[in-house]
C-alpha cells in the first residue's frame, strides 16, 4: 500500500466523501480534531443509541493511555490520544474495534504534577495522513498516522523564545490550509504544516489555554488566539494582530475556546471573569452583553439552537451545568450537584461525563435537564470531554483509563 | 436515577447589558458612605458586593498590588453599581488622595494592621477581615488606635450574626446543654504529601515587593498568589489563624469573653513533609495538623485541625462541640447546629443553617450591623475587642507551637507571664522601610 501514488488516495477519498454525504445524513463521522469536524463540539451522528440495559452501558474495551487530560481524535477506525508514562509523553494510535495499540510514539517529558495530576493536556489534530502533537513544554511533532513515523519535530517554545504558561501548553494545533496555527506566545505561532518551518511568531507573553479558532467567513482569513490577558484576532497569513479584546482572569487562565455564530463572538473564562457576547462585524469587537453567570474555567460551552450549554464554575470546588440564552445571556437552567467533568453533544443530546466517571445522556433543551440514560463508565477523576465517533463514545480519566462505550445501533 | 437538585433561573436578569440600568439599585436611605476596598481579591469582593447591595455604599477606590485584579474588579463594581472607583497599588496613596468614610480591609493577614491603622488615621471606619493582626502586638495597636480615634471597627466574624449561630448561642446560654466543661473546636479536611511548586518571576501585573510588605521578601511562587497565602506563615497563621479565629470566637461568645489562663499547642508537618524554601521552589510552611489547649477557670477548650484523613468517623468535619451535663451541642457551618442529648431516649434537636451563597457566609447581616453602628455609635456585633480576643487566642496557639511550651496569659496586661522569650514573639521584625506599629 505504500507503493501506491498519493494522488490516487486523494481522488478515491474525495469520491467516498461525496458519495456518502449525498446519500445519507447519518454516516459515521471522523472526530478528527478537537471540538470535532465542525469545531463546535457537536457530532452530526444520529445512528447511535443509549438504551442501556440495567443502567449499564456496553464497555467494548478499556485500556490505559497514561496520565493526562488529552482528549481523543478519531480517523479511519483509529483513535489517537496522549498520556504520560514513566518519563515520557506517549502518543497512542489505537484500533477502535478492539482497543489494541497500533503504534506509539514517545518523547521525553516531565510528568510535572505540581498543582495537578500532570501529563499532557492538549489534544492532537489529524490532517489527512498526518497527526500533529503538542506537548506541555512546547514539543511539537508531525507524525505519519499510518505508522507513527516522525516526519518532523521541534520545540516551538524554544525556537520562538517564548515563555511557557503556568500549566504548560494545552491548545490543540489548528490546520488552516498549509498552515499549522498554535497558541504559543502572546498571539500565536504559525508553522508550515508540511515542513514545520516557522512562518511567523508573536511576542514573549504568557499565552492562554484555549485552542485557536478560525473566524468564519473572515477576510482576510483570521483566527482568534487566547492569550493570558486577552482574546486576540490575528491575520492567519501574516500573524498581524487585528484586534485584542482584553479579558483578564485571576490566573491568566483563558481556557475556553471562543465561539462564533452569526457575526458574533462568545467568550467565557473562570477565575472571576464570566462571559460576554460581542458583535464582530465591525473593525473591533463590540460588546452586546456580559454576565458572571457562565464562567467556563476549562471547558468550552456548546452552542445549540440559540442556547449555550456549559460548565460554570471552579472544577475543584464545585461546578454547575448550565443553559444560557445566546442572545441575552439569561440563564435558562442550572443543575448544581452533577459534578460535571466533560461535555459533548450529538443528535440533539448532551453527553455529560461526570467527574467520578458517570456518562449521562440528556436532550439539549432550554426547558431543563432531563436525563434519559446514565451509566458508570470510569472510576475516578475525569475532566476530559467525551468523544462520540462511529457510534462509539470514548471516555478518559486523568489517571489514564480510556474506555470505549459501544453505542452503535 | 437519583433526583437532581435543580435551580431554574428562567427569566432572571443574569446578564448586565450596556443599556440597562445598574443591577444594584440603591435603597432609599439617606447616607451614602464613601467606601474603599483594600485587598480586592475573592473575599474582599464578597464583602464589597454585600456592601453595594445594602444600598448605602459609594465605591470610591479599590487598592491591590495586583493590577489585573484591580482592573477586573473595578469593572465589576462599575457593572454592578455604576460607580467608577479609582484604583491604587499603594494604600497610603489611596488615603492621601481619597476622602474615605469606610475602609474594607481584606488583604493577606500580614498587612491587616498597617492597612487598618492608616485607615483609622485617615478618619475612616473600618470593616476588617479576621484575624486583626498577624502578631498579637499588631492587633493590640489596631484596638488602641480605633478606641483613641473613636472609630467603629467591625471584624469579619460573620458567624457572630448568622441566624443559626444566634439561635444556637441562645440555646447554650439558656442552659440547653447544661453545665459545659469542655469545648472542642475543629476543622478537618483531606490531604497528603505536598510537592514543591517552582518559583518564578512575579507576574508583570503584580507588585511582589509590596505584596510582601513588612514580611520577608521571598521568591515569588504562584502557590502564594493568588489565593494561597494562608499556609505561608510569613503572611498568615495557617488554619488556626483562619478557621480557628471563627470557632474560637464562638467559644468566647458562649463564655462571655473570658480569657484563658494558659495555652499550649503542638503541631507539625508529618504528612505534608518538611517545608521547602529555596531559590528554585517552595512549599507552604503551615502545620498540616495542630492541637491547642486553652485552660479557663471553669472549663477547657481545645482546637484541632488536620489536613489529612478527612472527616473519618465523625458526623461533621468543622465547628465546635460544647460538652455539657445535658448532652453535646455541635455548631457547624453548612450543617447548622445540632444538640445530642446525653439521655439517648430524648430527641436530637437540630437547626438548619441560613447562609448566603455562593460562599456560605452571613456578610449581609454583618455589614448592615456595621453601618448601624456607625449611625448610632453603638458597638457592632463583632467589634474590634471581640475580634482582637479571638485573634489573640489563635496567635497564642501559634506562638506556643513555635515556642514548644505552654504560656500563661495575662489578658489585662496583654502579656505572657514570666517568659521573656515568649513575650518577644508578640511582635515581629518588619522588613525595611516598614515599622512595627506602636500601641496607643
Amino acid at each position: 500500500m505504500t507503493s501506491m501514488p498519493l494522488y490516487r488516495f486523494s481522488v478515491h477519498g474525495l469520491f467516498v466523501v461525496v458519495f456518502l454525504a449525498s446519500f445519507s445524513q447519518c454516516i459515521a463521522e471522523d472526530w478528527y480534531r478537537w471540538r470535532g469536524p465542525s469545531g463546535d463540539g457537536i457530532s452530526r451522528e444520529t445512528d447511535w443509541k443509549c438504551d442501556w440495559t440495567d443502567g449499564q452501558a456496553e464497555i467494548a474495551w478499556s485500556r490505559s493511555v497514561g496520565t493526562g487530560f488529552s482528549s481523543v481524535v478519531v480517523k479511519d477506525g483509529r483513535a489517537f490520544t496522549l498520556g504520560h508514562v514513566d518519563g515520557q509523553d506517549i502518543v497512542y494510535c489505537i484500533n477502535v474495534a478492539d482497543g489494541q495499540t497500533v503504534w506509539t510514539f514517545g518523547y521525553p517529558a516531565e510528568l510535572d504534577d505540581r498543582d495537578f495530576e500532570g501529563g499532557p493536556i492538549s489534544t492532537p489534530t489529524v490532517d489527512g495522513d498526518r497527526l500533529y502533537v503538542m506537548g506541555r513544554a512546547g514539543e511539537l511533532f508531525c507524525l505519519q498516522i499510518s505508522d507513527g513515523t516522525k516526519l518532523w519535530g521541534k520545540n516551538i517554545a524554544d525556537e520562538t523564545e517564548v515563555r511557557l504558561p503556568g500549566w504548560g501548553f494545552s491548545a490543540a494545533p489548528l490546520v488552516i490550509g498549509d498552515t499549522l496555527l498554535l497558541n504559543v506566545g502572546e498571539s500565536g505561532v504559525a508553522v508550515d504544516k508540511h515542513s514545520g518551518d516557522l512562518l511567523w511568531s508573536s511576542d514573549d507573553r504568557e499565552c492562554g489555554y484555549a485552542s485557536p479558532v478560525l473566524i468564519p467567513n473572515s477576510e482576510p482569513t483570521a483566527a482568534v488566539i487566547a492569550s493570558g490577558k486577552a482574546y486576540v484576532g490575528v491575520d492567519v497569513q501574516s500573524g498581524e494582530q487585528l484586534w485584542a479584546e482584553r479579558w483578564l482572569t485571576s490566573f491568566n487562565c483563558n481556557a475556553a475556546d471562543p465561539i462564533f455564530h452569526d457575526g458574533k463572538m462568545f467568550l467565557s473564562s473562570g477565575y472571576n471573569r464570566g462571559s460576554a457576547l460581542f458583535d464582530i462585524s465591525g473593525e473591533t469587537p463590540d460588546l452586546i452583553w456580559k454576565s458572571k453567570e457562565m464562567k467556563n474555567q476549562i471547558h468550552t460551552s456548546i452552542l445549540y439552537q440559540g442556547h449555550l450549554y456549559g460548565i460554570d464554575g471552579d472544577m475543584e470546588t464545585g461546578a454547575r451545568l448550565r443553559c444560557m440564552d445566546w442572545s441575552t445571556g439569561d440563564i435558562r437552567w442550572s443543575v448544581d450537584d452533577l459534578r460535571p467533568g466533560g461535555l459533548a453533544m450529538a443528535d440533539g443530546k448532551l453527553l455529560l461525563l461526570t467527574e467520578p466517571g458517570d456518562l449521562i445522556i440528556a436532550p439539549a433543551t432550554r426547558d431543563g435537564w432531563e436525563p434519559i440514560a446514565r451509566s458508570k463508565v470510569l472510576d475516578g477523576k475525569t475532566w476530559t470531554s467525551p468523544v462520540l465517533s462511529g457510534g462509539r463514545i470514548f471516555c478518559r480519566s486523568i489517571r489514564g483509563q480510556l474506555v470505549c462505550v459501544d453505542c452503535r445501533d | 436515577m437519583p433526583i437532581q437538585r435543580r435551580t431554574f433561573l428562567a427569566g432572571t436578569a443574569a446578564a448586565a447589558t450596556l443599556t440597562s440600568a445598574p443591577k444594584i439599585h440603591a435603597a432609599s436611605k439617606d447616607k451614602q458612605y464613601r467606601t474603599a476596598l483594600i485587598g480586592a481579591g475573592w473575599w474582599g469582593m464578597n464583602i464589597l458586593r454585600e456592601a453595594m447591595a445594602g444600598g448605602q455604599t459609594k465605591v470610591v477606590a479599590l487598592c491591590d498590588v495586583d493590577s489585573d485584579r484591580l482592573e477586573i474588579n473595578a469593572e465589576e463594581v462599575s457593572d454592578l453599581s455604576g460607580d467608577t472607583p479609582r484604583t491604587y497599588r499603594d494604600y497610603r496613596e489611596l488615603f492621601e488622595k481619597e476622602d474615605v468614610d469606610v475602609a474594607i480591609i481584606a488583604t493577606p493577614d500580614h498587612w491587616h494592621a498597617l492597612n487598618a491603622l492608616a485607615a483609622i488615621e485617615a478618619g475612616a471606619h473600618v470593616f476588617i477581615e479576621k484575624p486583626t493582626g498577624h502578631t498579637i502586638g499588631e492587633s493590640q495597636a489596631v484596638l488602641a488606635a480605633s478606641r483613641a480615634a473613636d472609630r467603629i471597627v467591625q471584624v469579619g466574624l460573620h458567624r457572630r450574626i448568622g441566624p443559626h449561630h444566634v439561635s444556637g448561642m441562645k440555646f447554650l446560654k439558656d442552659g440547653g446543654a447544661g453545665d459545659i466543661g469542655l469545648v472542642r473546636m475543629f476543622v478537618h479536611s483531606r490531604g497528603g504529601a505536598e510537592k514543591p511548586t517552582r518559583n518564578s518571576e512575579p507576574p508583570e501585573n503584580l507588585d511582589w515587593d509590596m505584596y510582601c510588605g513588612p514580611a520577608p521578601l521571598r521568591p515569588y511562587c504562584r502557590r502564594i498568589h493568588p489565593g494561597g497565602f494562608r499556609h505561608f506563615l510569613d503572611f498568615a497563621n495557617g488554619t488556626l489563624g483562619d478557621w480557628g479565629v471563627h470557632w474560637l470566637d464562638q467559644m468566647l461568645w458562649w463564655s462571655d469573653q473570658q480569657s484563658p489562663t494558659s495555652v499550649h499547642s503542638t503541631g507539625g508537618r508529618p504528612i505534608a513533609g518538611a517545608a521547602v524554601l529555596n531559590d528554585d521552589e517552595q512549599t507552604t510552611d503551615a502545620p498540616d495538623h495542630q492541637t491547642a489547649t486553652y485552660e479557663f477557670d471553669s472549663f477547657t477548650a481545645t482546637w484541632e485541625h488536620r489536613k489529612f484523613a478527612g472527616q473519618g468517623p465523625e458526623q461533621t468535619s468543622i465547628g465546635c462541640y460544647f460538652f455539657g451535663t445535658q448532652g453535646t451541642f455541635h455548631i457547624g457551618w453548612r450543617d447548622g447546629w445540632t444538640f445530642y442529648p446525653a439521655d439517648s431516649k430524648k430527641q436530637v434537636i437540630h437547626q438548619d443553617a441560613e447562609l448566603q451563597e455562593p460562599d456560605g457566609h452571613n456578610l449581609k447581616l454583618l455589614y448592615a450591623d456595621f453601618l448601624r453602628s456607625i449611625e448610632t455609635g453603638n458597638r457592632p456585633a463583632a467589634d474590634i475587642t471581640v475580634g482582637h480576643q479571638a485573634t489573640t487566642l489563635a496567635l497564642l496557639g501559634m506562638l506556643s507551637m513555635k515556642l514548644g511550651r505552654s504560656v500563661r496569659w495575662d489578658a489585662g496586661a496583654g502579656q505572657i507571664i514570666g517568659d521573656d522569650e515568649a513575650n518577644g514573639m508578640l511582635r515581629r521584625t518588619y522588613r525595611e522601610p516598614w515599622t512595627y506599629p506602636e500601641i496607643g
